[in-house]
């Protein structure tokens, strides 16, 4: 370990050694329209070199004196060039005006909107916002999650389920951050839905390996969603409504130029519906949700800038009185940013996240309340040191309190429920990173860095000792304030790229990763009530070691792009179940259900896309396996994980038929998950039961689908626009299968049959949408 | 708490009421043709029944033939005995033997050069105070269920089982609970039968009907594995590990042995 640390301390100095006369230009980017920040926008400077704008819109450069020409451009908006001569400091601050203003006839042309062959960073999927709005999704309700899981390598985990499945990784295994707030439970109404309204995202950022250093906590991927700021120019409102929900959203200037704010709402209506319904088993149930999302930024001077923004959401759901279930997300982030100098600029984040569900049971016999929650209160600090032209550097600290509260029952005087709860745990999370993005030639740039972390796990609480089979030996107690256990890990991280020529790249990535909460959960479907555990120590932080290398082309003059990539994961301390577990009635003791083995996950992705023209759209190929090994499970063989998946292919195709009309379709294709089916069966008092001879040694029917959408731009007044969005879900009304269930035949009882259920044939669907 | 396949097709049925089924076919194979031993020993005389069979392919017919010529044996405190095997195959009883709370009870079954052997705890009997009818709202339906209402002792770790007949039929359901959220107080344990369909009546009660329950005391470890059994090996794959059930037999057979108290009682319907 030390020989890397001393190969850092050199490689941060190496910078240094040029004497010619040097200054620094600074500034942010905007998008001259909204004033919104624009994050990776690209500063290019003719005759090599350039940078791009951090997640606040702020860039440094330094360079020569002299003459030089530089190119200011983001993804959309019209490049701005500037020629001058460079004698001093500079701060240049550059508002980018739309590139047209007939939105959707948009031809994207110039270099501007390439992607980069030459920074390091693989594994890192970014969607556009014309993407986003024209892939054809369930029920209308554009959905940045669903768009994302048609790429390679990111698999939805099925209808109705919430999760995605990332390089081989479990469903709990990715970092959702919505301004920096980890997201415990990103999704509504069964996963129909994902937790972020699209109309208030600004840029979506999807890490399936190389993840550079400041982000860590979850082994397979992270998804970084960044909230629009609010339009500072004008105010504006838009809208829609759909067959089952209805949003709005307003923005607008607080001081013009300055500051600027943003609500957006969205309310599903399906369960009045409902109400119509006249069977009684219909009509008396609840089912709807509703979310908020809310920010507001300030200048403070022209150093110093605050951002509060946060989000709230509630689903509800109940059958009559008898069962209830409500679960939802709250986050807040307030966020400092201070420009030191100009090359040097920070930022201090305060973050409260918290998501939590309460469960009711009245029946006849049974009156209880079920209220379980995690709590993270959150401080991060980071610096952002633009030390030459060659390298950027970041460091910060970053400290997390999780409170867990696993489940609280509450019961009324009658009950015979007894009122019980189980012991919150308490658990501190903190690391300290530094990452340093080197550019060491016009064709070799590396993004190096190391992430420290250590998760104490902290009293009071009862924590155990168990023997082999999960029997308690020991129970051992600590009091309020004693660290039951600390966890301390080195996580490197190391990405390469080499521009072979003007048109291609290769690049190479190696990161270490560690998680220390585990979402627990005993059924195939996910489930808002799913448990996340803190590591225990018992339960030890899981580890991944990612081994990625990437080929990068461009074709046809960069309208095509090819992108190869192919990796190797090694996982430690992975969690299964034991045979007949039961999680959700032990006491503290969840370990004893629990057993603990390693992984490994390998693949390799391609991904062909035009980007640009009427036609776009991409293909999509993953061919991938992922395994487990545990102890206790398949004689202690080498099983396949359930989200193992052979081959994974998306086709997405776009066109912009006229001003007015654009076609979009997509097909999926994935192998059926790993699932257990029985081999066999038998009676038990007089019942059929099923044997089973393994762990996922079966497989889930395969899974296609064709989408369809369309949508129709309406005339346009000088303020208002509007369209119709039409779409339909499983064109040509595939049964895929939700579960299979296995029964004795209704017809002849003599005779087992298995059993599908499929949640969709075709679903049409109509939305409106406005702005103005 | 099995919630989250119900509300998930509940959820997507009420949102779009497009779930279908259809019956599939899946090349199911390996059924290890292995032993079962459902073996039973209660507090009331005629109970001690033990019942061999094997495991079949799932696409195989639902008749399950008993294995004789087993030496079945079951003791306690170096008594020994044996069951004869009766007239119907693999199905071996002591008429004569019962046993009585409090005490732990052996089962050896020989057959072949294989053992097969298991202990159980019978645990001391909890009474039923009464058996009735209630009426409750389920999904929109006001349904008749049956309720056994009991005292649940505090100061012991008790399980507990329900067996239902209804019009003599027995009600293909497990029914098991123990006292971990409930320790000490007077309890209502439904007997609900969810699951039917519509068109399914045969487990409906009415005025009139007669309905009989079985409530059985039974030690941990056959609670563990009827819990496991209902919870993971009944069929309906929302367990995330369908498996065997955690059974109390040692050697290579699948099943369990339960040293077990017997409460019956029989209503009609009114």
């Amino acid at each position: 370990m030390k020989s890397k640390l001393l190969l850092i301390a050199v490689m941060l100095t190496a910078g240094k050694a040029m004497a010619q006369q040097k200054h620094t230009i600074s500034g942010t980017i905007k998008s001259k329209a909204k004033g919104e920040t624009l994050i990776g926008a690209t500063v290019r400077v003719s005759g090599g070199g350039g940078t791009t704008t951090n997640e606040y819109g702020f860039y440094s450069i330094t360079l020569t004196d002299g003459k030089h020409k530089l190119e200011f451009s983001s993804m959309g908006l019209q490049a701005y060039q500037s020629e001058f001569v460079l004698r001093k400091d500079t701060v240049i601050n550059i508002s980018l005006e739309d590139e047209s203003v007939s939105l959707g006839a948009v031809t994207i042309t110039g270099t501007s909107t390439k992607r980069s062959l030459s920074t390091p960073q693989m594994g890192l999927e970014k969607l556009t916002t014309k993407e986003m709005k024209n892939v054809p999704v369930l029920l209308g309700e554009r959905d940045a999650i669903k768009v994302i899981q048609l790429l390679p390598g990111i698999k939805s985990a099925g209808d109705g389920n919430a999760g995605m499945y990332v390089r081989g990784g479990a469903a709990d295994q990715n970092l959702i951050l919505l301004d920096e707030a980890p997201v415990y439970n990103a999704s509504h109404l069964l996963g129909f839905f994902s937790t972020f309204n699209s109309d208030a995202i600004k840029d979506i950022a999807v890490y399936k390996g190389g993840m550079p250093a400041q982000y860590g906590g979850r082994l397979s991927s992270v998804l970084d969603i960044k909230m629009n700021d609010g339009n500072n120019q004008d105010f504006g409102v838009s809208g829609g409504i759909g067959l089952i929900s209805a949003k709005l959203n307003v923005e607008g200037p607080i001081q013009k130029d300055k500051s600027s704010f943003l609500v957006t709402g969205r309310r599903t209506y399906a369960d009045m519906f409902l109400k119509l319904s006249s069977d009684s088993s219909l009509n008396n149930n609840t089912l709807y949700f509703y979310d908020i999302n809310a920010k507001m930024n300030y200048e403070l001077g022209e150093k110093d800038k605050l951002y509060l923004s946060g989000y709230f959401g509630k689903d509800k759901l109940g059958v009559g009185d008898l069962f209830g279930l409500q679960w939802g997300n709250t986050t807040a982030t307030l966020r400092w940013n201070h420009i030191f100098n100009n090359k040097l600029f920070s930022n201090t984040s305060l973050i409260y996240s918290n998501y939590d569900y309460t469960i009711s049971i009245n029946s006849g016999s049974v009156n209880a309340d079920i209220y379980s929650k995690i709590r993270d209160y959150n401080l991060k600090e980071e610096l952002q040191w633009y030390p030459s032209s060659s390298h950027n550097i970041r460091f910060g600290i970053n400290s997390i309190y999780h409170t867990i509260t696993p489940g609280q029952v509450t019961t009324s005087e009658t009950s015979q429920i007894n009122a019980r709860t189980l012991e919150d745990r308490y658990s501190w999370e903190n690391a300290l990173y530094i990452t340093d993005n080197w550019k060491m030639s016009d064709k070799l740039s590396a993004t190096y860095g190391l992430r420290l972390s250590s998760f104490s796990i902290l009293g009071k609480g009862d924590f155990f000792n168990l023997d082999k089979d999960g029997k308690i030996l020991d129970t051992l107690h600590y009091k309020s304030g004693d660290f039951v256990k600390t966890y301390v890990n080195l996580e490197p991280r190391l990405a390469l790229s080499y521009k072979l020529n003007s048109t291609s790249s290769l690049k190479a990535s190696y990161v270490r990763n560690t998680q220390n909460l585990h979402l627990i959960s005993n059924s195939t479907t996910s489930s808002p009530t799913d448990k996340w555990v803190a590591s225990t120590n018992i339960i030890k932080p899981e580890i991944s070691d990612q081994y990625s290398i990437g080929y990068y082309k461009d074709l046809f003059g960069g309208d095509y792009e090819l992108t190869v990539e192919t990796y190797y994961k090694s996982l430690q301390n992975q969690i299964d179940y034991r045979d007949g577990a039961d999680v959700n009635t032990v006491s503290n003791a969840i370990e004893s259900e629990l057993l603990f083995g390693k992984g490994r996950a390998y693949g390799i992705e391609w991904l062909f896309k035009k980007r640009v023209g009427k036609f776009s759209g991409w293909l999509s190929y993953t061919l991938s396996k992922t395994e487990r090994q545990i102890d206790g499970i398949n004689n202690n063989k080498w099983y396949n994980a359930r989200q193992d998946r052979t081959h994974d292919i998306a086709i997405v195709a776009m066109y912009q038929v006229s001003k007015k009309w654009t076609l979009s379709a997509n097909w999926i294709y994935y192998t059926g998950d790993a699932v257990t089916y029985p081999s066999g069966k038998y009676q038990i008092d007089g019942q059929t039961v099923y044997y089973f001879t393994g762990r996922n040694t079966y497989r889930m029917p395969n899974y296609h689908r064709l989408d369809l959408g369309a949508t129709l731009q309406l005339k346009k007044r000088k303020r208002w626009s509007s369209e119709l969005a039409f779409s339909l879900y499983n064109a040509y009304g595939r049964e895929n299968a939700y579960t299979i269930t296995f029964e004795d035949s209704k017809e002849d009882p003599n005779k087992t049959v298995a059993k599908q259920t499929a949640l969709f044939k075709f679903i049409p669907s109509i939305s409106y949408n406005f702005k103005f | 708490m099995r919630n989250s396949y119900i509300y998930t097709i509940l959820g997507s049925a009420l949102l779009l009421g497009t779930a279908c089924e259809k019956e599939i076919d899946l090349n199911l194979n390996g059924n290890d043709n292995k032993l079962v031993i459902e073996a039973v020993l209660t507090d009331t005389k005629g109970d001690c029944v033990v019942k061999l069979s094997r495991t079949k392919d799932f696409a195989a017919d639902n008749s399950f033939a008993g294995v004789s010529g087993a030496k079945v044996q079951i003791y306690h405190n170096g008594d020994t005995t044996l069951l004869t095997e009766t007239t119907t195959t693999g199905v071996y009883a002591a008429p004569e033997l019962s046993g009585s709370g409090g005490n732990t009870y052996g089962l050896l079954v020989t057959l072949g050069n294989e053992q097969y052997t298991a202990t159980s705890y019978m645990p001391s009997k909890v009474p039923m105070d009464s058996l009735s009818i209630v009426e409750e709202d389920l999904f929109g339906d006001i349904t008749k269920v049956t309720n056994v209402s009991f005292k649940d002792p505090a100061g012991e770790t008790n399980y507990y089982r329900f067996q239902q007949y209804i019009r003599g039929t027995k009600v293909k359901r497990y029914y098991v609970r123990n006292d971990d959220l409930t320790n000490g107080n007077d309890i209502n344990a439904r007997l609900y039968i969810l699951g039917e369909d519509d068109d399914d009546h045969e487990y409906d009660i009415n005025s009139g009907d007669e309905i009989t329950v079985e409530m059985l005391n039974i030690d941990a470890a056959v609670y563990k594995y009827f819990f496991s059994l209902s919870s993971s090996a009944t069929g309906e794959s929302e367990s995330a590990t369908p498996a065997n059930p955690v059974s109390n037999i040692s050697g290579n057979a699948i099943g369990y042995f339960s040293a077990q108290t017997v409460e019956r009682k029989t209503i009609i319907v009114p």
